[in-house]
């Protein structure tokens, strides 16, 4: 599905990944948690196509294509979708109609017929029901004023509607009380299939609980310094990054 | 040159048919007036030659032949709604459709003054002070426009539809525009400027608003004249104690145009909103200038404007809120908030607050910026391509203004023109 290799990447001439590897094959769940600007949101924003970061060497391939060829909204057609960290507040964007938008973007790339209103409406109060998610914020601009755990329903909300084959959840459980978390626990879970990877990035053992991941990885100055099973993410609940870290430079 | 051109306003003054005492004034006023130049503060950052350069025809009440079908077409209301159409600036009946509940009088402006009708002593009273060239032509020529008496709560929107199109090209519209909205009554007036061919005139418009005691006034405004044309709009609004005036000026059209809102207080307690949304692009300068006095206490009032600018499209920003001593207890915000599309745009921005109470609660805020690099990049790593992102982001900008209009019809006629307007430029940047 995805791989990554010995990638480089900077911003405004500051390297923030430094020889990053990752494989991810079709159908896995992989966690990455690290310290504090490790550089996980830049992984993700790099997948993503943020244009702002300069990759400087390494590969990345998606599907078998070179990902780093293709400009964002290619990204988006071509299954991928990242949650993010911070969702943006689009002031007088109206929340549903950027989400047909979004939607029938990418059905209209894949050569697939748009939703109309009336079925995409149909479509989006299923999903929103699953979630337990509060329709009033349909009508609202996207994301301008919500709460920060109603972004990040909002991030799964989209999620659930696109239904990418890799989906990279950027500390989407930060912020969320337990029953958001639940939700959206669900509603990752219930996009998992064999065709469908995730990459979970997040700084709590709690979630991991609910996503069984396949893999967990420990993302370190801008390089992944040790992988495991989920039960890494155990170990470093109870002893923290440190021992990892003096290991690595060791 | 300026000697021609005031020559050439004060004949056609001389020759105009006499209806106003009124036009008395705009005459002696056009004998001393200079011409506007980029030295008087009022004009400091406005290009002058788009109508300084011409010598524009006044126009006569038989230019441009329109039918009934043809006024269908540009309306925003439904049909069965009063709609009082403004051809070159003449009322025209056989085009309009005329109420026939209690409550609301639309008289022809010139028969008005002939038969004296009530508070029309009232006309020229407002914009009467502190006349500029094209004020004074609008007061010399006096005659074209209508009456509008509102004295009961009006439950439909009334339309004022605005149409310049004649057979010759160079024609100045001259409409005087009177309102009087009685004691407790209340009304929405939608007006257009509406597009119907690609004609270069002038619209010289002026508009006096009297809020009498607990009335409220609705005042949703788009502009949409060709982009030839050149379009200059003066209101001037007075409140009475208690009354709301709430204004939304959407200037999308013309090559050059100016809006002035000239407002004023006589009683506490009274409140107004002032709206305004401009888009500039290539050959087109957008102004907009406020004059907002609190001369009473107890008032509040809110200013925002907002505009977009793109290729070499040029606006001016300029909004003045002046508190007097006596006026405690003032309530005023004022902002201008631009978003710019090119480098080769301008917008010359100038909220001025002048401060003479000591008790109030006053503000304001300007912003200039490009469209932002996160919304864009949230949008495209959603799938939308960046052209569309970027006309996405720019009508929502728009859109958070253009919802104070409060009417759905007018308000989706505006963000799809702003939408055909944008689209092309989206795919270029
Ligand atoms: N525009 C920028 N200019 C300079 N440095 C930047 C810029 N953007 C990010 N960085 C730096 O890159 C580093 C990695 O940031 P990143 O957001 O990827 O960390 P993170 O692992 O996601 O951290 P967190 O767990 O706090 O979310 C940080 O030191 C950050 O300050
Ligand atoms: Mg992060």
């Amino acid at each position: 599905m995805l791989s990554i290799k010995d990638l480089h990447a900077s911003i405004n001439g500051k390297e923030i990944l430094k020889g990053l590897s990752l494989e991810m094959g079709a159908g896995e769940v992989h966690a990455i948690m690290g310290p504090n600007g490790s550089g996980k949101s830049t992984l993700s924003k790099v997948l993503a196509g943020r244009e702002e970061y300069e990759v400087t060497s390494g590969t990345v391939t998606y599907k078998g294509e070179n990902l780093l060829d293709m400009s964002p909204e290619e990204r988006a057609h071509q299954g991928i979708f990242m949650a993010f960290q911070y969702p943006v507040e689009l002031p007088g964007v109206n929340n549903t109609y950027f989400m047909q938008a979004s939607l029938n973007a990418i059905r209209k790339a894949r050569g697939e017929p748009e939703l109309n209103s009336l079925n995409f409406m149909k479509l989006v109060r299923t999903k929103l029901k699953a979630l337990e998610m509060n329709e009033a914020l349909l009508k609202r601009s996207v994301n301008t004023g919500f709460s920060g755990g109603e972004m990040k329903r909002n991030e799964i909300l989209q999620m659930t509607l696109l239904e990418p084959s890799l989906a990279i959840l950027d500390e989407t459980d930060s912020g969320l009380d337990i029953d958001a978390l639940k939700m959206v626990s669900m509603g990752v879970n219930s996009l998992r299939s064999p065709e469908r990877s995730m990459l979970v990035i997040t700084h709590y053992q709690r979630l991991l609980d609910y996503i069984q991941p396949d893999y967990v990885h420990v993302l370190s100055g801008g390089r992944i310094i040790r992988s495991g099973d989920k039960s890494l993410a155990l170990e470093l609940e109870e002893k923290g990054y440190g021992w990892l870290q003096q290991e690595a430079a060791a | 040159m300026s000697a021609a051109l005031l020559d050439h306003y004060q004949t056609l003054a001389a020759t105009a048919p006499k209806a106003h005492v009124y036009q008395a004034v705009g005459q002696q006023r056009l004998s001393l007036v200079e011409l506007p130049n980029r030295k008087q503060e009022a004009w400091r950052y406005t290009p002058l030659a788009p109508v300084l350069d011409y010598q524009f025809a006044a126009a006569s009440r038989e230019d441009g032949l329109l039918v009934p079908e043809d006024v269908a077409a540009l309306r925003v209301t439904p049909t069965d709604h009063v709609c009082i159409v403004l051809l070159n600036g003449f009322f025209m009946p056989e085009l309009s459709t005329l109420p026939v509940q209690a409550g609301l009088e639309v008289l022809d402006l010139a028969q008005a003054i002939q038969t004296s009708a009530a508070g029309i002593e009232r006309l020229g009273s407002l914009s009467g002070e502190c006349l500029h060239l094209f004020g004074a032509v609008n007061a010399a020529l006096t005659g074209a426009g209508v009456y509008l008496r509102v004295t009961e709560k009006l439950t439909q929107p009334v339309e004022l539809l605005h149409i310049n199109y004649s057979f010759d090209s160079e024609v100045l519209s001259n409409p005087r525009v009177l309102v009087q909205v009685e004691a407790n009554a209340n009304l929405t007036l939608l007006e257009q400027h509406a597009q119907f061919a690609d004609v270069l005139g002038m619209h010289n418009g002026v508009t006096e608003i009297f809020l009498s005691e607990g009335a409220e006034l609705i005042h949703p405004r788009l502009q949409n004249d060709s982009l030839r044309t050149r379009h200059l709009s003066s209101l001037h609004v007075q409140q009475a104690a208690s009354s709301v005036y709430k204004g939304t000026t959407l200037a999308l059209g013309s090559a050059w145009s100016r809006t002035e809102f000239h407002l004023d207080f006589s009683g506490g307690h009274a409140h107004c909103e002032l709206n305004g949304f401009y888009l500039a692009g290539d050959q087109q300068m957008q102004s907009m200038h406020l004059d907002v006095l609190h001369s009473v206490p107890d008032c509040s009032s809110r200013e925002a404007f907002k505009g977009i600018l793109y290729g070499q499209g040029k606006a001016v920003f300029d909004g003045n809120i002046l508190v007097k001593k006596d006026a405690q207890k003032t309530d005023a915000r004022l902002s201008n908030d631009n978003l710019l599309l090119s480098r080769d745009s301008e917008i010359d921005t100038k909220p001025r607050l002048e401060i003479y109470a000591d008790d109030v609660q006053c503000s304001h805020g300007t912003t200039v910026g490009q469209i932002d690099p996160e919304m864009l990049f949230y949008l495209r790593a959603r799938g939308i391509p960046k052209a569309a992102a970027t006309s996405m982001i720019c009508q929502g900008f728009a859109a958070e203004l253009i919802a104070h209009c409060d009417y759905p019809a007018l308000e989706t006629k505006a963000l799809s023109i702003l939408q055909e307007r944008l689209a092309p430029v989206a795919a270029n940047l």
